[in-house]
């Protein structure tokens, strides 16, 4: 399947570039106690880092919660649009 | 409604009232209903408020790219969602807890607490396992993106709604907040 291969190789290119973000926005609705519950439970990150992003998100409007390759953080975007979260993925600032 | 506690048994547990229990198992139903007629190739449909809150876009300045996310993700995002609003609707059951609730209308308020428990005084206990927790947080969520679009929250939290149902959706709002919060913290403690 040679579209197979295409996608393959552009995202490898791509992923020896800049890495990408995973960007948590603040939204008026979710709760604090669970936005911070769900970086914790889904990213595994201590209490005190999970409360850090938390109002991170919720001062400044929006925080990173993961760096990495594109695949990695479509797949943690999917994971906080199950959660109710309002995610993009971007590219890494320079 | 009392607050969520965990038990020994590794569950947790808390006592609905009645009449909580039917508005859960209403509101709960209406978003089966909204996520059942979501077809994901219905582009139109997706960028109505409610249903592009619950699948926003992921690459917010690359349409192109925001579509073809949406195109590996909605479907399975959508059957999660069906799924965990599945699981609540199990754990609260079939049977009308307060004989006289019309939730129908989110209009009435009239059947006021010292009414409905006359009818029906007994709590209902509502037991979760982990993964039934799970489910109901996201749903709650879930319930109250879609409530916050019906009350026309803007960004910074204030309700534009105002009509003769704005304090009652408003109230189901707080209440499903609480509700979720309780959750939150049982399963933290």
């Amino acid at each position: 399947m040679p579209q197979i291969d295409e996608s393959t190789r552009v995202r490898e290119s791509v992923s020896l570039d800049r890495p990408w973000v995973t960007v948590v926005w603040d939204d008026p609705v979710n709760l604090m106690s669970y936005v911070a519950y769900v970086f914790r439970s889904y990213f595994g990150v201590s209490a005190p880092e999970a409360e850090r992003l938390m109002l991170q998100v919720h001062n400044n409007g929006r925080a990173i919660v993961a760096t990495g390759d594109r695949e990695s953080m479509e797949r943690h975007v999917e994971a906080m649009h199950g959660y109710g979260l309002w995610a993009t993925l971007d590219k890494a600032e320079e | 409604m009392m607050e969520f506690r965990r038990e020994e048994s590794g569950t947790v547990s808390a006592m609905f009232e009645p009449v909580e229990v039917d508005l859960l198992r209403h509101v709960a139903s209406q978003l089966l209903q909204l996520l059942a007629s979501v077809d994901t190739d219905d582009t139109a449909m997706l960028s109505q408020p409610a249903i592009h809150r619950l699948l926003p876009d992921a690459y917010p300045d690359d349409p192109e790219a925001a579509a073809e996310f949406r195109r590996f993700t909605a479907d399975g995002l959508i059957e999660g969602k069906i799924a965990n609003a599945t699981v609540v609707l199990t754990a609260l059951g079939d049977e009308e807890r307060s004989s006289d609730t019309d939730w129908a209308d989110t209009g009435r308020a009239e059947n006021d607490g010292a009414d409905v428990s006359s009818h029906d005084p007994l709590p209902v206990p509502i037991v979760l396992t982990e993964p039934q927790v799970q489910s109901w947080l996201r749903t709650l969520t879930d319930l109250r993106l879609v409530v916050a679009d019906r009350l026309q929250i803007d960004t910074s939290g204030v309700t534009h709604l105002d009509d003769e149902d704005s304090q009652v959706v408003n109230e189901i709002y707080n209440w499903l907040g609480m509700v979720q919060e309780s959750l939150v913290y049982a399963i933290d403690a």
